[in-house]
């Protein structure tokens, strides 16, 4: 079984934990083992360390990268923002070999040793890449079919492509999230600003308003030209503005409409059969609904025959 | 004893700012063979000049050395002095006091005069003991070949050909005309395109001196300014060119189809097809790679007899062909045939491609209406996928909108970082021909810059904005695809420092121009060097924009780089009397600083000829043994062989063993 | 808008100190615009971001911008580093403006509240989440820094080490 190293980061573990809970079931199902990386912290955070100084946003992600280089494990992370900050900051130690000497000498004073040797992921490209699309609709109980999904991958994942791991064909047209969506029976069909920003993150710390604007600029492009069911994202942060701000916007009247939003692996934890009680538990914008859909009799897939 | 004159130049102060003139002077005037160590200001200046010849007139010296700047710019004008004052003009040597010393120690002027002292006593070495030597001729073939059949091919070829040459024409279309034949109308004047190319295809065709090779490529070339041998091979068409009359029947029943190049792909020709209506040749060819072979019946077979009627059954377009120029029961090799030419000079036309949407990611580059330049010149074109009228791809609709991006793939270190230098132009000029006719539909234009130079570009330009075109400073970041296949445009107006959206119908991207893969082979055939840019490289920016590193070989249109049908016709023009040059001279001047061998101390072994990068050796028999012979055509002079011969039997003349001793002797002394 | 003064030696100071904070390309920048185009910041309506910042400091503006909050907006998203022809990376630009923000302490007191968490537990944002991650059937503690004193230590000891440590946060 591949092993992998679970980089939590901050959102998920203390804000969704059920989606840390639905990682935690649908890998092991899909034969990728799932390790803690114990005493990680935060990657860090856009807003904190990048913003003051280089060395030690390096400093601070290395740290994180020693901890699975020291389990030998590379890195997968549910977090879009901390994806982008860890793969940035491997980049900018790896590139250039003195600013390498300088984060391990900071390093060196908590005994660590940045090598290189984890390297960085996203829980949809473990997905995508190394469980790979037949073998998450093999592992399926319930069937999406018939459901219209949104789906929302998010920035970080996309760019700068120079420095990531795993590409997209064309990151402005992604197809990943739309493929492992559709892997679970549901379609995903394109709406124009899919690539879009959802305005969460350090727009919506320095001016909620803004965000706010930008969000639902996106929200309604999904609503005029899709009207899905409900939306599916891999990014955290995304999660969280969408599952938070459609309340706001229909108190002020703005929308009279609420989306249900999952993180994908809540949807593919539901498919598989895990309880919602622990994988989709905790939202804002109610989805109670659609999750008993979900997994009703009649979206039971028929068992396959014996050969 | 030799008396050698040693010349030191102070060129202004390029030489003169960091080395003691005066000192380099008087030290050459102890070296052992200088009989008289002048100096002057500017030694290639008149006056400098005269003062060698007067000394040789006199004769104060047999050698010559100058030390003064490169002998790639100035080593002829020496040679000439000498050959005027009266001595053989081989019996020089310059030392580069400048490229080599003055300008690369300048922080260190004493250390540069020492150095220059050196490379004088290294030149008066060697310039002691050079032997005169003799420029050898060689006749000329006085025919011209013209690779590509574009606009400047044509215009080289008739120019080559109205002087008297001989030319041949070689394109890889069945027909002339490139992809000036493509265009609806030109800038600035907005002159239909093939209407004022036609007339020069036409006559290119029927020039008594032009030879049109098309549907061919230049398989091989081999030999030398004045005499090279070139391999043409013509592609199997298929079809009996000295009987077709082009009438197109055989196309119009063709079953098979693929998308036209012709059209950019956005309509389909048939596997039997004529190139485009004013076609020079107008001939059929059949496509062999996406016939059918109708009937199941393989070509080189004969045709099955119906039972019916007791004829036989033939292929749709063997039965269309009026003229019996279609003939499938012949054994047609797929290989084509090989012509083999002789000519002088050679011009390489062989134009450009443009870059093809898909690389642009952010463009939504599967999306039917994201189209590149070329191809909205073929929708507005009369003879295009649709008759000229403006409709978009995807449901043949009218668009309302319309956007034009510039800059796609130009200026851009992704891709190119040159600029395509047309694109501003031609953009302006669909924008004006489409809104002239369809005054209602609304254009919007980004640019980053708007670039127009030339004869009347600007006022074409400022006349697209009195037309009500909106024309926005700012480059677009991306296309979003909206249901019914329209787009938004994600743009920025620098102007008013604002993002801005809005949807458009149809998009065109200027895509950058580039050179096709195709032109790596030519270029190895030929010898032609490519630029930084990806573009055939000229000899000289500035001074040598026709001309290559090759000899005899020239360029013209924008397989050197960029540009416009103007500038375009001007080049094939200046590279046509370029290429004359040769031809009419008659003969050609080989440089005597190459290697011989002295066939009495060869021993046979024939380990030179591998080694010459040039294939100049052979072994030809010399009483009755096996002996190394050099072709002085071939020789660059390069010395490989020379240094391997194992028993110095070969001479490289200009630079000879006790002239190189010496010249060692004098920088480590 | 009053008249820019254009000062040599200011634009070239602005310039140096820019691209010491890791902000090397703004002089490949050739003002083309295909940035703020796609980036959500400017679409949001914050006015100073990539192409207009990198202007500003072209010409010199290094010390005026300082309490310019735009900056603080930026998502790193990096669709200007993809779409930019030039290869300025406009988004490291942001950042290392950023950065000189930070260390003049011109950041928002949310900002503040991050940096005391991430130094205090190891994250930036902290719950205590312990029913929380019950209720689906967690742990109550998390296996991150915020209940390991010696990943703690750790944290604390880099970012004390370092010009945040300086700046009198923690």
């Amino acid at each position: 079984m591949e092993k992998y190293g679970l980089y939590l980061g901050c959102n998920i573990p203390f804000k969704a934990p059920d989606i840390e809970q639905s990682f935690r079931k649908v890998f092991p199902a899909l034969g990728v083992e799932v390790t803690d990386l114990p005493g990680a912290g935060c990657c860090p955070a856009w807003g904190t360390a990048p913003s003051f100084d280089l060395t030690t946003w390096c400093s601070v992600s290395g740290r994180n990268i020693t901890i699975a280089e020291e389990l030998c494990v590379p890195i997968m992370t549910g977090c879009n923002s901390c994806f982008g900050v860890l793969s940035e900051a491997k980049h900018f130690i790896e590139a250039d070999p003195s600013r390498k000497k300088i984060v391990n000498e900071k390093l060196a004073l908590i005994n660590r040793e940045f090598k290189g040797t984890s390297d960085i992921y996203h829980i949809s490209h473990v997905l995508h890449e190394k469980v790979g699309l037949e073998k998450i609709k093999e592992s399926l109980t319930y069937t999406l079919e018939g459901l219209k999904i949104a789906v929302q991958p998010g920035c970080h994942i996309l760019w700068p492509s120079d420095v990531y791991h795993v590409k997209e064909k064309n990151s402005f047209f992604p197809t990943q999230l739309k493929e492992l969506v559709e892997a679970l029976g549901a379609s995903a069909p394109h709406y124009s600003r899919l690539e879009a920003c959802c305005g969460m993150g350090g727009m919506r710390s320095t001016d909620v308003e803004k965000s706010l604007e930008l969000f639902k600029t996106k929200l309604l492009s999904i609503k005029e030209e899709v009207d899905p069911d409900c939306i599916a994202t891999t990014c955290s942060s995304c999660f969280l503005q969408f599952d938070m701000s459609q309340k706001t916007l229909k108190e002020r009247g703005e929308i009279d409409f609420e989306i249900p939003v999952f993180y994908y692996t809540q949807l593919l934890a539901l498919t598989m059969g895990f309880d919602p009680a622990q994988v989709a538990a905790i939202s804002v914008t109610p989805r109670d609904a659609l999750i008993a859909e979900i997994q009703s009799e009649t979206r039971k897939i028929k068992e396959k025959e014996h050969t | 004893m030799a008396k050698v004159g040693v010349y030191v130049c102070h060129c202004g102060s390029n030489i003169a700012g960091v080395i003691d003139v005066e000192a380099v002077r008087a030290s050459a005037e102890t070296l052992p063979d200088v009989a008289v160590a002048r100096k002057d200001l500017f030694m290639c200046s008149d006056s400098g000049q005269e003062m060698i010849k007067q000394d040789i007139r006199d004769g104060l010296v047999d050698k010559v050395v100058v030390a003064a700047c490169t002998p790639r710019t100035h080593e002829p004008i020496f040679r000439g002095a000498l050959q005027a004052g009266g001595l053989n003009k081989y019996l020089f040597e310059m030392a580069n006091i400048r490229d080599q010393d003055s300008w690369v120690h300048a922080q260190d002027p004493e250390g540069a005069t020492q150095k220059a002292k050196m490379l004088v006593a290294s030149a008066v070495g060697k310039a002691a003991r050079l032997h005169p030597l003799e420029d050898k001729y060689v006749d000329v073939t006085k025919a011209a070949l013209v690779i590509g059949g574009g606009v400047a091919g044509i215009f080289s070829a008739l120019e080559l050909a109205k002087m008297g040459f001989k030319t041949y024409l070689v394109e890889k279309e069945p027909s002339i005309g490139g992809v000036m034949a493509m265009l609806d109308k030109t800038f600035p004047t907005n002159d239909c395109s093939a209407c004022i190319l036609t007339p020069v295809m036409v006559e290119a065709g029927n020039h008594p001196n032009i030879e049109l090779l098309t549907y061919s490529e230049v398989e091989d070339v081999e030999g030398y300014i004045g005499n090279f041998n070139v391999k043409v091979r013509r592609k199997q068409a298929y079809v009996d060119w000295t009987k077709c009359t082009g009438c197109g029947a055989c196309a119009e029943k063709c079953p098979s189809k693929t998308p036209d190049e012709f059209n950019m792909g956005l309509s389909n020709r048939k596997a039997a097809y004529i190139h485009f209506p004013q076609a020079v040749p107008k001939k059929a060819v059949v496509d062999m790679a996406h016939c059918k072979s109708c009937g199941g019946r393989e070509l080189g077979t004969e045709p099955k007899i119906s039972e019916k009627t007791g004829k036989p059954i033939l292929a749709p377009c063997e039965k269309a062909c009026p003229a019996d120029a279609i003939d499938r029961s012949l054994k047609w090799d797929p290989a084509g045939v090989i012509k083999e030419i002789k000519v002088g000079t050679i011009v390489v036309a062989t134009g450009f491609q443009v870059m093809d949407k898909g690389w642009f990611k952010e463009m939504a580059p599967d999306n039917k209406n994201v189209i590149t330049a070329l191809q909205m010149e073929r929708l507005i074109s009369a003879t295009g996928p649709t008759g000229g009228k403006l409709l978009r791809p995807s449901d043949n609709q009218k668009p309302h909108t319309l956007t034009f991006v510039s800059c796609v793939g130009s200026r851009d270190e992704k891709h190119h970082t040159y600029c395509s230098r047309v694109c501003c132009m031609y953009m302006i000029k669909q924008a004006r021909l489409i809104k002239e006719k369809y005054p209602d539909l609304n254009i919007y234009m980004h640019f980053i810059d708007v670039r127009s130079p030339g004869k009347d570009y600007d006022e074409y330009y400022t006349g697209a904005r009195r037309m009500g075109i909106n024309i926005l400073r700012g480059k677009v970041g991306g296309l979003e695809v909206l249901p019914g296949d329209n787009l938004r445009v994600l743009a920025y107006d620098l102007d008013a420092g604002a993002p801005v959206e809005y949807e458009s119908d149809l998009v065109v991207l200027a895509t950058a121009m580039e050179l096709p893969p195709t032109a790596k082979k030519l270029a190895q055939t030929l010898g032609l060097q490519f630029c930084g840019s990806n573009f055939f490289k000229e000899l000289h920016p500035k001074l040598g924009p026709v001309e290559t590193a090759t000899e005899g070989i020239f360029l013209a249109g924008c397989c050197q780089g960029p540009k416009d049908i103007p500038d375009t016709v001007s080049q094939a023009k200046g590279a046509a009397a370029a290429a004359a040059v040769p031809l009419c001279q008659g003969r050609v001047k080989i440089e005597p600083i190459i290697s011989e061998v002295q066939t009495e101390k060869c021993s046979g072994c024939g380990i030179c000829v591998p080694l010459c990068p040039y294939d100049a050796i052979s072994l030809k028999p010399y009483a009755e043994k096996p002996r190394a012979i050099i072709d002085i055509t071939q020789c660059k002079g390069c010395g490989v062989c020379t240094a391997a011969c194992p028993s110095a039997a070969i001479v490289l003349h200009g630079y000879e063993e006790d002239q190189i001793f010496a010249q060692i002797a004098a920088l480590t002394a | 808008m009053p008249a820019i003064v254009l000062d040599s030696e200011k634009i070239k100071d602005s310039v140096k100190r820019i691209m010491e904070y890791g902000g090397t390309g703004v002089l490949k920048c050739v003002q083309c615009g295909a940035c703020s185009a796609v980036c959500p910041g400017v679409k949001a309506g914050f006015p100073v971001l990539c192409r207009l910042l990198i202007k500003k400091l072209l010409e010199g503006q290094f010390e005026e911008l300082v309490e310019e909050t735009s900056t603080w907006g930026c998502q790193a998203c990096n669709r200007c580093t993809e779409v930019c022809p030039q290869g300025v990376r406009p988004q490291e630009v942001v950042f290392a403006y950023r950065r000189y923000q930070a260390s003049e302490l011109a950041f928002s007191s949310s900002a503040t509240t991050s940096q005391m968490n991430l130094f205090a537990t190891g994250h930036a944002v902290f719950t205590e989440a312990g029913p929380l991650r019950e209720k689906v059937g967690l742990p109550a503690k998390a296996p991150t820094s915020a209940y390991d004193d010696k990943a703690q230590k750790e944290i604390q000891t880099l970012l004390t080490e370092s010009p945040m440590g300086e700046l009198g946060l923690f």
